[in-house]
């Protein structure tokens, strides 16, 4: 049996432990609660966005923009696909950074182009480095507090790599927070806009003459405005999903660790308990020998 | 339907990316188009209108005339109701006079170094937000005075 010293101070290790993991726990979940009010704050901004999108489509459906440019022509090795990988700037999150980055390997590996990486996150981007697998070393951004700001600058950075034929297609994958238990790594296409998207399924009334839209000062110019704002908003809010499913994953984790912490202690104090009673017990029977001894 | 009700108003909704900013009903909207200023009236004609950093003019329901500034965006009209998207929006009395100041100072300096096109377009939008906050303070500051 561990002496009662030894099992004393695991005791007391644990302890400390499980104070650290509760602590992390309270304040991934504080952080979530703030990272979902940003959320819904933004959100009606975005659906608006979006209904833009595809009000300006159903009146002008044969619309050419370069936004919506497929570039078919540009095939194979040719075809330079940028990747947005989102992951946690630290670990203890759980499985929350290897989904992510599996994810986003499996889908380069399937494609049979040009593949560039952004990778969001110090943890992603190690792994990533790891793999020697060439990531934008000029894209360093933090994934801590998500702000529209650092969301523009990203999709700045991204439109224009669009628009100068840098980059063909442009994907970002995240993490999809479905409820407070399920969550799962996801991938979206940013650019080229697909139609299909926007397209809203109503009844057959093609034929019905719809309300005519002047757009000043033209087509293009409001569609100028409102694409980059959308895409804006799809990295603002993709940014929010994954911080969001990150804090949630590490709370998992966290209450996970606490939990098995206390398991821990249960089972220590109950092995303390008998090495306790297991020395009380010896002492007792070596002065009774000793009395007897002393009798004859 | 009170005496009153059958003056001309149309719905407006201002919202920022952060936040909406404005709803109800309004009697005219004056916005920054990347053209000029448009103003629409009750009943306008649908459309869809790019506008730029600037400011928005708004006379409401009661007659009091509410100003903003906003960031660029674009605005849609659509039976008698109008929907202002902007990046940012902000009152008069939001806006922080010294930030803008130094941020204008910082954007005019980048100007004058080389910079990339994408970095010029950068500072250039940068610059415009924070001359039309200025704008929007120093005009507050002359009428209290």
């Amino acid at each position: 049996m561990a002496n009662m010293k030894e099992i004393q101070d695991r005791i007391r290790s644990v302890q400390d432990t499980m104070k650290i993991t509760n602590a992390m726990y309270t304040i991934s979940s504080s952080k979530l609660k703030k990272a979902k009010k940003a959320l819904e704050d933004t959100e009606p901004y975005f659906y608006a966005l979006q209904g833009a999108i595809s009000r300006t489509l159903r009146h002008v459906p044969d619309l050419e923009h370069r936004y919506f440019d497929e570039r078919g022509t540009v095939q194979g090795k040719e075809r330079k696909v940028g990747y947005v990988v989102i992951t946690g700037d630290k670990g203890m999150a759980g499985a929350y950074n290897h989904n992510v980055e599996k994810l986003a390997e499996d889908k380069m590996a399937v494609r049979d182009c040009d593949s560039y990486l952004f990778v969001l996150g110090e943890m992603g981007r190690q792994y990533f480095t790891r793999r020697n697998m060439a990531i934008d070393t000029q894209f360093h951004y933090t994934v801590q507090n998500p702000t529209m700001h650092r969301a523009r600058v990203i999709s700045e950075l991204l439109v224009d790599k669009f628009n100068k034929g840098e980059l063909d297609e442009v994907y970002i994958i995240f993490t999809q927070m479905n409820n407070s238990v399920a969550m799962e790594p996801r991938m979206i296409q940013l650019l080229p806009l697909k139609k299909a998207t926007f397209e809203v399924k109503t009844p057959a009334i093609v034929d019905i003459h719809q309300e005519e839209i002047e757009m000043v000062p033209s087509e293009e110019a409001v569609l100028d405005m409102i694409v980059p704002n959308y895409i804006t908003g799809m990295i603002y809010s993709c940014l929010v999903e994954s911080y969001s499913s990150e804090q949630n994953s590490r709370m998992i984790a966290m209450q996970n660790s606490t939990d098995s912490a206390k398991e821990i202690l249960h089972e220590l104090n109950i092995s303390y308990n008998r090495a306790r009673q297991a020395s009380i017990t010896q002492e007792i029977t070596e002065v009774i020998s000793g009395a007897r001894a002393q009798k004859r | 339907m009170a005496e009153n009700g059958e003056k001309n108003t149309f719905y407006l909704k201002v919202i920022a990316a952060d936040r909406v900013f404005f709803q109800g009903r309004c009697l005219s909207v004056v916005l920054p188009a990347v053209d000029g200023e448009h103003a629409i009236l009750a009943h306008h004609s649908d459309m869809m209108i790019a506008t730029s950093t600037g400011t928005i003019r708004f006379r409401t329901e009661s007659g009091e005339v509410h100003e903003a500034v906003v960031g660029t965006g674009f605005t849609q009209v659509i039976n008698n109701r109008v929907t202002i998207l902007v990046e940012f929006a902000e009152r008069p009395e939001e806006i922080d006079a010294l930030r803008a100041r130094e941020a204008m100072e910082r954007a005019q300096e980048q100007l004058r170094q080389k910079q990339s096109q994408q970095e010029y377009y950068h500072t250039q939008a940068s610059l415009a937000r924070a001359m039309a906050r200025l704008r929007m303070t120093n005009k507050n500051n002359i009428n209290r005075k």
